[in-house]
């Protein structure tokens, strides 16, 4: 058991060299380097504006800015899962058909509603991007503080 | 000695001992379940992990099922008692830690080849948001402690009392400090970026479970099967089933034996006519085992019979 603790031990020493988590694919590595952050609006998103702010201000923690990309709403989850976007802001319920796609945060500004069903303005991530599911994850949550 | 009736003093504080341990696993693995339920997310592997979790529990169950049928009395109903319902519950144990090894290869193997990205976000608690991640390492270190406990205070009681569903449920319990310790890897893996590392841990390690419960499901079946008794921890003839052959060899010539397990116990059929003096079981089987012979036949052949 002692050789099975080894390799364990020696992940979590290197987890502690580094914060946790890191993205999977370098999306926020990426938005460093290139100095812009792709993000999409999903058709029919009036109120965009409070999750644009909110990932502005991420963008600009890293020296970057946001660059709004046009898609159809039809392949705006399809680009964010294919990496072509780093976020897309859009009416998502919290049962959304594409929870298992895509990372949903919580519903931005306002409070969760109670009917799961109910779409309301949200922030989709691309799934193992943890690093900026993480970090706009808080800033979701200072909102609505 | 009896094919058909209760729990032989001999083994029977190490009987109950085991029945504490089955109840001590219940609640502790339950408490594991509802620790890893309220920190799984939405990740995949905490649900397999949660699922996993969930069918350990069934050696533990038909263990305990078991042995309050092997208490039983035969009734006219079932004339020959219920000791083979330990054999039965082998079976069942056995398949359900198979279950377990299939269904983590299926996950890990789907994953890779999906090459899902597992999604390990944050949480708040008390106004501050953390990664959820630190709340999984902390539910699978605790999910890890009790089965190695656990593990380790049944495989010598499975020993004494001749049990492999106890024996099995050990392994069960190793699979899960294991998988465990692969969920550990895999949430460090995930949160150093490294989507893969979880599935990949998860494959080896459903391979040696597999491994494992191939082999129990194996001697389920020979016991089920009427074979000659297994070891607990192999499909080959245990020691105390040779050392009986040479025993009954040496005592009535060169006849033919045929032992079989019900449960625990071991039944003799010998062809030969019936000796004046009936060798006692613990003249066979030493006085530790002697519990353990609880039916010795003799089958005269047709030439066999005396006057």
């Amino acid at each position: 058991m002692v050789r099975a603790l080894a390799p364990l031990l020696l992940l979590l020493m290197l987890a502690g060299c580094d914060a946790l988590p890191r993205d999977a694919s370098g999306t926020s590595e990426r938005i460093v380097r290139d100095g812009r952050m792709r993000v999409a609006i999903a058709p029919g998103t009036p109120d965009a504006a409070a999750a644009l702010s909110l990932l502005r201000d991420y963008a600009r923690q890293y020296g970057a800015r946001l660059t709004i990309v046009r898609v159809h709403g039809e392949h705006a989850p399809h680009w964010l899962e294919d990496g072509k976007v780093d976020a897309l802001v859009g009416h998502f319920a919290k049962a959304s058909p594409w929870m298992a796609d895509i990372s949903l945060s919580k519903a931005v500004g306002r409070p969760e509603p109670e009917d799961s069903k109910r779409p309301v303005l949200r922030i989709a991530r691309r799934n193992g991007e943890n690093a900026l599911i993480l970090a706009t994850d808080r800033a979701v949550a200072a909102m609505a503080e | 000695m009896s094919l058909h009736s209760g729990i032989p003093r001999a083994i029977a504080a190490d009987v109950r001992r085991g029945e504490r341990l089955e109840y001590w696993t219940l609640g502790w693995m339950a408490s594991v379940v509802l620790v890893m339920w309220l920190v799984m997310g939405a990740s995949q592997a905490m649900k397999a992990a949660v699922i996993e979790d969930v069918l350990s529990l069934v050696p533990a169950v038909v263990f305990l099922l078991s042995v309050r049928w092997e208490r039983r009395r035969p009734t006219a109903r079932f004339p020959f008692g219920y000791r083979r319902a330990n054999s039965l519950a082998f079976l069942v144990a056995a398949t359900a830690l198979l279950s377990v090894g299939g269904f983590l290869a299926y996950e890990s193997v789907s994953t890779l080849i999906r090459q899902e990205h597992p999604t390990v976000g944050g949480i708040t608690l008390f106004g501050h948001t953390i990664w959820l991640g630190w709340l999984m390492l902390a539910a699978l270190a605790y999910s890890v402690i009790p089965p190695i406990i656990l593990g380790r205070m049944k495989q010598p009681i499975a020993e004494r009392i001749k049990d492999k569903v106890l024996h099995t449920d050990a392994l069960m319990q190793k699979a899960d400090w294991q998988t465990g310790l692969a969920g550990i890897a895999g949430i460090v893996g995930i949160g150093l970026g490294w989507w893969w590392a979880d599935a990949t841990a998860a494959l080896f390690i459903s391979l040696s479970i597999i491994k494992d419960a191939v082999g129990a499901l194996k001697q389920a079946v020979a016991e089920l099967l009427d074979g000659t008794p297994r070891a607990l921890d192999s499909n080959e003839l245990s020691n105390d089933a040779k050392q009986l052959v040479a025993a009954l060899k040496a005592r009535f010539g060169k006849i033919d034996v045929r032992l079989r397990e019900t449960g625990r116990y071991i039944a003799v059929e010998v062809d030969c006519l019936p000796p004046d003096a009936i060798p006692t079981a613990a003249e066979l089987m030493g006085d530790d085992l002697a519990w353990r012979l609880a039916s010795l036949s003799f089958r005269p052949e047709p030439g066999d019979t005396g006057p």
